[in-house]
């Protein structure tokens, strides 16, 4: 069961280990970049007010220089400060910013804020544009649409190249910090410089949601440094388009690792054996020979059994190798006579190797009957990709995935379906009595039953109900898309008492509890654009307080919106009572007190 | 001209073969598969049949979709409407004025339909239970009572480390529960670890639960307040306000060891005490907790089901057969249905049980009569594997009209039991003794999952007597075990038009010896002289080694497969329950060692497959070994 239900968790997330060992630009200053017209600056704190057209307002604010009410506003403000960078362009200062580094295959992350209605672009290598733009509500994104590989435009047909529009459309509304995470492999040249392998994203997300999986760009893309493609180009950031903010720019360069077995041999012993020490120790070996590349498959039987390869393991760089040995039953792995780890079906580990030639030893034996067998290891190094050292058929793929069960909402009402949720995607979190709407807008949120609240909101896809449908079943779904949680808890306290929902002609929910007798009604919908989804609380008693979010940070903005968290999502309320920010605990919170209802307000992400 | 005379001579002969074969089922119970929308997946959890003869049923999916025409009268195509979704699994769907309720996972729930579209708007709470989110927390009904308060039972959740252990990780897992229709909800009995099948007979509740901790095979009991049917897991919650239970779960634990192992700092899953000496029995832990109830019926593992299901009375007045007023009680992992005829003996409900209809296409999970008397089968297997291969299904099963020759009922007396037919016995096979054999056997009560059939003893049987219709035969018992279940199996008796029992073996739950008069000596007919065996000693088999095991053919490894129930989970090259036997084979267990597994089974072997085996220890040694050398011969060797 565990192990079918691992299979699910891929949809949504960051590629784990990947940032491990990354290198952050420090953005102290703007060292690490060619020199640029000015309108690129390293900043404290920028604000984007998400309701004013950057192009109405052509010049940012900076905060401390402008007195309250003073000046009117401004679609991006910021502090001065470091960390953060910002280019504001005009019509005589609109520099590209090129890095004075270069880069081939490359792991690197950043978040982008960008003002209402700017455009600008991420160029891998100078050459391969990943769109920047403020796509915030766009139903089917295109190529230019932010995470959008960007089309050239030339027109020879061996030149052209259309571009490839992102898998979803992930966009945060203008002003919020939004997350890019690119696995980027340079293309490939022989010799004689001729391409043998076209520049290739392994995988993209943005905001989490993954919009890239294992393409290849084989042109240029419009406006490169250069129209060439070369093994090292530096990072450009497109600044003539309009205004844009990174942060938390993060790299790690990378490049195929050149590591091979040589001069393998192997002994096969057909016994039970519990420790890899009983097989070097066994006598007569039952078959024995030399194999040009590591496979189990010398073994004749499935099943209690004693492999031993020995051999070389040649690397061409001086560095730290990661191995790992995959393997159904149990293995040992030995490195110039050094134990790297013995164990039950996976090990791995780590040793500085020099460039040369280095002692092989590798142990496999099984005595479990019902796992297939099977032997796989895979080197890599800090900077080294990874590398599989094994037959293909000593290791295959796996095949097994199962097919997925995705709930669409694009009926003429909305799709309600109830399950069990991982609250931020943690098992220890999981909410019991949630129930996901889904609607054709493609604005979905789960309510939560138990406590009257509302747990998340997301853009994109209803959601993936294999967790719960497929086989037994762990009772639980996936949101798919851009998902925001919001707090886990209740919004009243005291004993909440679910009394369920009634559909409105529409086919929205209304839901219904009561809190010490008072029975409060809750219903949630998109705005008039589609845009936004507004919560609309209402009781027919005064609700003593009301908590309509809990975070880390909240911030009141000029325009009397409410930025929640690291500028992760806006509140803004419709129904005009005066909120307090109050602390609970290490936390804000924003609360309404001794208000007759409705309470109405709008969730923007 | 001569083809043709060929060919009629050749019907003649078809004809002849035909009207000689062994009855079967299909004679007089027929399946019809409903034809489903292609988009729609019914993976039913609940079933019901509205006033007007439509068929509503509701599906893991979470729709409650309403059927008309199910009857597919005038040769139509059944027409599906949605009523409701988004239930989280539904597992249950009853109809209660004007409105359908619904157990989900977390809560009961009404369903109206408040402006007449066909269509609920408004899904009510009647009332919620916590959950801690395992997915073994299912939740199932409701059963509607006589004044309209329902029953909702609910299933324990696994141990984390200790996976195998049922527990309770909050109030009300393990529990029946009764819910007024203002949601007002009474703890109603406890010690249910997977109540899936659940029922209303004359008013009383009812509910079958499956082979698993504590539960030593499946069964059905009756669930009056206060009851605790013997899964431990609920009765953390005994000391909670309201609850009718006294026995708490400290005292049970000091009194009955839960067996929680420890070595090397992991928990170990306990197993089954081979050669146990006195084990602990349901019976014998009533002495000391007296609100242990006994199943009414014992529905013994692996012949009358493994993961027992819906219990549903025939109120059809004949309308579906010669069974009016017994109860049908479905089996998921089986694919078929029982049947069960309950009486009172000493205040208390026992009975007897038979194989009744087998070869669904899913696991039988739901029935429900339609306004015909046909019988409606919601099906499903979720991923515990079926006998039937398909994992979902809405069948239909149609009395022909003709009346099988079977056990209609079993009674008890006070000096063994009355069989009463279907239809006249003849005569000679019927008075004589030697036509009815049987044994009588009981289960462990253990925290271990399921027990092996303990203590089986032949039945000896004294006499018969067959009463002056050829209805009804008095089998006297001279070795009748209170609590104990007693087989009785009628290979030889044949019904007046020489037709055989159709399902020739009766499971008896003797809970009660009811007292009265007994058959005097005189009145019992007894084997006659020619037909009198001379007895030799039996041949002892000699030990053997594993390579000099004689493989027997597949023919002749048919009946110790059916013998043993080994052939209920498993098939010679398709995965039903459990794995094929050539898959079995693989693993190059040797003979010896496959024994063993089939005494101690380690399902931790089989990690694709979600029912565990079974101790089997029942099974003689000598056949053990045949069935191992069997499996071991279709090895395709490398």
């Amino acid at each position: 069961m565990k192990k079918v239900l691992g299979l699910y968790l891929t949809m949504i997330g960051s590629f784990s280990g990947i940032s491990q060992d990354m290198t952050q630009l420090p953005l102290k200053d703007m060292s690490g970049f060619n020199n640029q017209a000015g309108n690129w600056q390293v900043v404290g704190e920028v604000m984007m007010d998400p309701t004013i057209d950057v192009h109405d307002h052509p010049e940012p604010t900076e905060k401390k220089k402008r007195k309250k009410n003073e000046a009117p506003p401004q679609a991006v403000s910021f502090t001065e400060g470091t960390g953060v960078l910002l280019n504001f362009p005009n019509e005589n200062q609109k520099s590209n910013l090129v890095s004075t580094w270069t880069h081939g295959d490359i792991e690197l992350e950043l978040e982008v804020m960008l003002p209402k209605g700017s455009n600008s672009g991420l160029y891998l290598q100078g050459r391969y544009e990943v769109q920047l733009y403020d796509s915030w509500g766009v139903k089917t994104p295109k190529f230019s649409d932010i995470g959008g590989i960007y089309r050239n435009w030339e027109s020879a047909p061996d030149k052209s190249y259309m571009g490839k529009a992102p898998l979803a459309n992930p966009a945060k509304a203008p002003g919020l910090w939004q997350r890019l995470e690119i696995s980027f492999r340079a293309p490939k040249f022989d010799d004689s410089g001729k391409k043998i392998a076209n520049a290739r994203i392994v995988k993209a997300y943005l905001n989490g949601v993954l919009i890239h999986d294992n393409i290849e760009i084989p042109l240029p893309t419009g406006g490169p440094v250069e129209n060439n493609e070369v093994e090292e180009g530096p990072i450009m950031i497109q600044g003539d388009h309009g205004a844009v903010a990174i942060r938390n720019f993060k790299y790690k360069m990378m490049h195929d690792l050149n590591a091979e077995l040589q001069d393998l041999a192997y002994e096969v012993y057909y016994q039970d054996f519990q420790t890899a020490d009983q097989v070097i120790n066994a006598a007569g070996p039952d078959l024995e020979g030399t194999s040009d590349q590591l496979t189990y498959e010398v073994v004749k039987r499935d099943n209690g059994f004693g492999l031993v390869y020995t051999g070389k393991l040649q690397v061409d760089e001086d560095a730290k190798y990661t191995f790992n040995l995959n393997f159904g039953g149990s293995a040992r792995l030995k490195i110039d006579d050094e134990e790297i780890a013995e164990g039950w079906r996976s090990i791995s580990g780590v040793k500085d190797l020099t460039k040369g030639e280095h002692d092989i030893e590798i142990i496999y034996y099984k005595t479990t009957s019902w796992i297939d067998a099977n032997l796989g290891l895979t080197i890599s190094s800090t900077n080294g990709l990874p590398k599989e050292l094994n037959a293909f058929s000593s290791f295959p793929p796996n095949t097994s995935a199962v097919s997925p069960i995705l709930i669409k909402a694009d009926g003429d009402q909305p799709r309600l379906l109830r399950a069990f949720l991982d609250y931020g995607g943690d098992r220890g979190q999981r909410l019991t009595h949630t129930i996901g709407v889904g609607e054709s807008s493609g604005l979905n949120y789960v309510y939560d039953l138990g406590s009257g609240n509302l747990a998340c909101v997301w853009k994109g896809d209803f959601v993936n109900a294999t967790p719960m449908w497929h086989d037994r079943g762990d009772g639980s779904f996936k949101p798919l898309g851009m998902i925001q949680y919001l707090y886990n808890g209740a919004p009243v306290e005291g004993k909440i008492i679910s009394n369920g929902y009634k559909l409105d002609e529409n086919g929205r929910p209304t839901f219904v509890y009561t809190r010490d007798g008072i029975e409060i009604r809750d219903k949630v919908y998109p705005d008039a654009n589609d845009l936004k989804l507004i919560r609309e609380v209402s009781s027919d008693t005064a609700i003593p307080t009301y908590k309509l979010i809990e975070s880390s940070r909240i911030q009141r903005m000029d325009n009397g919106m409410y930025l929640i968290g690291d500028k992760a999502y806006y509140v803004e309320l419709l129904s005009g009572q005066t909120p307090e920010i109050k602390n609970t605990g290490n936390k804000k919170a924003l609360v309404i007190s001794g208000s007759t209802t409705p309470i109405k307000y709008s969730i923007t992400w | 001209m001569n083809s043709l005379k060929y060919l009629i001579s050749f019907c003649l002969v078809l004809g002849l073969v035909v009207g000689f074969a062994q009855p079967i089922e299909e004679d007089y119970y027929q399946i019809v598969t409903i034809p489903v929308p292609e988009d729609i997946l019914l993976e039913v959890g609940g079933m019901s049949t509205l006033p007007d003869g439509r068929i509503a049923l509701s599906t893991r999916r979470g729709d409650v979709w309403v059927i008309e025409n199910p009857y597919m009268a005038n040769g139509a195509v059944p027409k599906f409407t949605l009523f409701a979704s988004g239930l989280h699994e539904s597992l249950g769907l009853a109809y209660y004025q004007n409105a359908l309720y619904s157990a989900q996972r977390g809560e009961l729930t009404k369903l109206q339909d408040t402006n007449g579209d066909g269509r609920a708007d408004v899904y009510e709470t009647v009332y919620a239970w916590p959950l801690s989110g395992h997915y073994h927390e299912y939740s199932y009904g409701p059963k509607i009572a006589q004044d309209g308060s329902m029953f909702v039972t609910t299933n324990v959740a696994f141990g984390e480390e200790e996976w195998w252990r049922g527990e309770s990780r909050v109030p009300w897992r393990g529990w029946t529960l009764k819910i007024s229709q203002d949601g007002e909800m009474t703890p109603w009995a406890t010690g249910m670890r997977s109540p899936c099948g659940i029922g209303m007979i004359d008013g009383e509740f009812f509910y079958a639960d499956n082979q698993g901790d504590w539960i030593g095979s499946g069964g059905i009991w009756h669930v009056e307040q206060g009851a605790f049917t013997g899964h431990p897991a609920g009765l953390k919650w005994s000391d909670e306000p309201n609850t009718p239970i006294e026995v708490n779960q400290e005292t049970f634990y000091s009194t009955f060891d839960e067996r929680r192992i420890r070595e090397n700092g992991r928990a170990v899953k306990p197993v089954n005490i081979q050669n146990e000496e006195n084990p602990l029995t349901m019976e014998k832990a009533q002495e000391t907790f007296s609100e242990i109830t006994l199943p009414a019926v014992w529905l013994p593992h692996a012949i009358l089901g493994i993961s027992n299901s819906e219990i549903l009375k025939d109120e059809t007045s004949g309308g579906f057969g010669p069974f009016s007023g017994q109860v049908f009680v479905g089996d998921q992992g089986q694919s078929k249905i029982m049947r069960v005829d309950l009486e009172k003996v000493d205040g208390k409900f026992q009975g007897v049980a038979f194989d009744f209809k087998e070869n669904f296409q899913s696991g039988v999970l739901r029935m429900s009569f339609g306004k015909d008397g046909s019988l409606f089968v919601g099906e499903t297997n979720r991923g515990w594997g079926s006998a039937g291969p398909a994992n979902s299904g809405f069948e239909r099963l149609v009395w022909t009209g003709k009346v099988p020759f079977e056990m209609k009922t079993v009674k008890a007396k006070p000096d063994g039991f009355e069989i009463e037919f279907t239809k006249p016995v003849d005569l000679e096979s019927a008075k004589n003794p030697n036509n009815y054999t049987g044994q009588s056997f009981t289960y462990k009560y253990h925290s271990v999952y399921g027990s092996p059939v303990i203590n089986n003893e032949p039945l000896k049987i004294k006499g018969v007597k067959v009463s002056e219709d050829g209805l009804k035969v008095r089998v006297v018992v001279e070795n009748l075990r209170q609590y104990y279940v007693h087989e009785i199996n009628t290979p030889g008796i044949k019904s007046m038009g020489g037709l055989p029992v159709l399902h020739p073996r009766a499971y008896y739950t003797l809970n009660s010896i009811p007292k009265g008069e007994k058959l005097l000596e005189s009145e019992l007919s007894k084997a006659p002289k020619t037909s009198a065996v001379k007895k030799t000693a039996p041949v002892k088999p000699k030990p053997q080694l594993s390579s000099r095991v004689a493989v027997l053919s597949d023919d002749e490894i048919k009946p110790l497969l059916q013998k043993n129930t080994c052939n209920a989970c498993h098939k010679k090259n398709i995965k039903i329950v459990g794995p094929p036997f050539k898959e079995i084979a693989k693993r190059r267990y040797s003979n010896e060692r496959m024994v063993e597994l089939i005494y101690s089974p380690e399902p931790e072997n089989w990690p694709n497959y979600a029912t565990p085996m079974a101790p089997m220890p029942q099974v003689s040694k000598d056949e053990a070994m045949k069935i191992a050398a069997w499996i071991n011969s279709l090895r395709e060797e490398d």
